[in-house]
This record gives structure tokens, sequence and C-alpha cells, in this order.
């Protein structure tokens, strides 16, 4: 009996643990597609001289293109 | 990289021009030594931007599928709103979002 106990506690433990790990999974997963007329979000990335660049820099001083590639050193 | 961004077709006194991808900065300085880049890189080695803008997308290479970029041209105005947006196959040629560009400069001067 204690046995089954424990295993039923160690089930419910799993299934407590589960739910929000694949809700992370899912909201990790998910896709906000930016449209025309939204605010763009900001960002903070660094350049290739390893210096921060962020959006919010530019608000009220320049437009901004940004030319998203897939990856270096490929065609795309 | 999108061929044909060159700086000397946009207004760099109104525009500020990036590329973007998941490389990181080293891989990024090297590439743009490559080609010849003038403008600079940008890393987002933990893919946080790319997911926020919505434009990760997943490649199948050898039963793995990875998480890269998707190739897309954005143009964020001065406000911080988007005013062009073209993704995958269309955004090879930077001609649109470069127009775009200049369309805002006009706009400005007005």
């Amino acid at each position: 009996m204690k046995r089954l106990l424990a295993a039923f506690a160690l089930v419910s433990m799993a299934t407590a643990f589960a739910a929000p790990i694949s809700l992370s999974q899912k909201q990790e997963l998910a896709k906000t597609s930016l449209k025309v007329g939204d605010a763009a979000p900001d960002f903070n990335l660094l350049s290739d001289q390893w210096k921060p660049v962020k959006l919010s820099d530019f608000k009220g001083k320049k437009n901004v293109l940004l030319a998203i590639y897939v990856l270096a050193f490929t065609g795309g | 990289m999108q061929s044909g961004i060159t700086a000397g077709k946009i207004d760099l006194s109104d525009t500020a021009v990036f590329g973007v991808s998941m490389d990181s900065p080293a891989a990024n300085a090297a590439f743009a030594k490559q080609i010849d880049i003038k403008f600079p890189l940008l890393s987002d080695m933990n893919k946080k931007m790319l997911k926020e803008y919505g434009i990760l997308k997943g490649y199948d290479v050898q039963n793995e599928t990875y998480q890269w970029a998707q190739r897309a041209n954005i143009v964020i105005d001065k406000n911080g709103v988007v005013q062009h947006i073209e993704e995958g196959d269309g955004a090879v040629n930077p001609n649109n979002a470069m127009s775009v560009c200049g369309d805002l400069h006009k706009k400005a001067a007005k």
C-alpha cells in the first residue's frame, strides 16, 4: 500500500510539473508575426564589432532598415 | 545576405541599415569582410529578437530541425512603427525596402 501511495505521489508530481513545462515549450514556439503599422519591438543585439545596438537608439533620429538573412557564408 | 543593398542607394543621413541573423558576432565579422559589406551585421544568438518579430523558421537538415531566421526586409520609421515587411523569396531583392526608405526621407523633407 505504501508503495502504491508513493507511486501515486510520484505520478501526481510528474503531472503537476509536466503541465507548466509543456506550456513554456509552446510559448517558445509561438510566433508573433509583425504587420505594417505595428510598433516594432525593441531589440538589443551585438554588432560584428561586439557593440550593442538597440532599436530604441534610433527613435526620433533615423529610419531603420533590417535585412534579415538566414545564415552567414551561405547563399541565404 | 540580400545582394543589392548598397549604402550608395540609400540616404544614410536618414536611415540606419543593419543585417540581422543568428550567427555569432565573430562569424558576422568574417562574413562582412568576405562580402565587403558597408553596414553592421547584428547577431541574435539567443534568437530573442527573431522570435519576437515572428521570423524564426524551422529548417530540416539531415533529419534534424533547426530554427534560423527567415529571410526578410523590414523598414521601421522614426516613430518605431513598421512601415514595410517582405519575407521569403520576395525579400531577395531589397529594392522595395530601399524605395520605402527613400519615400520616408522625402516625406520628412517636406
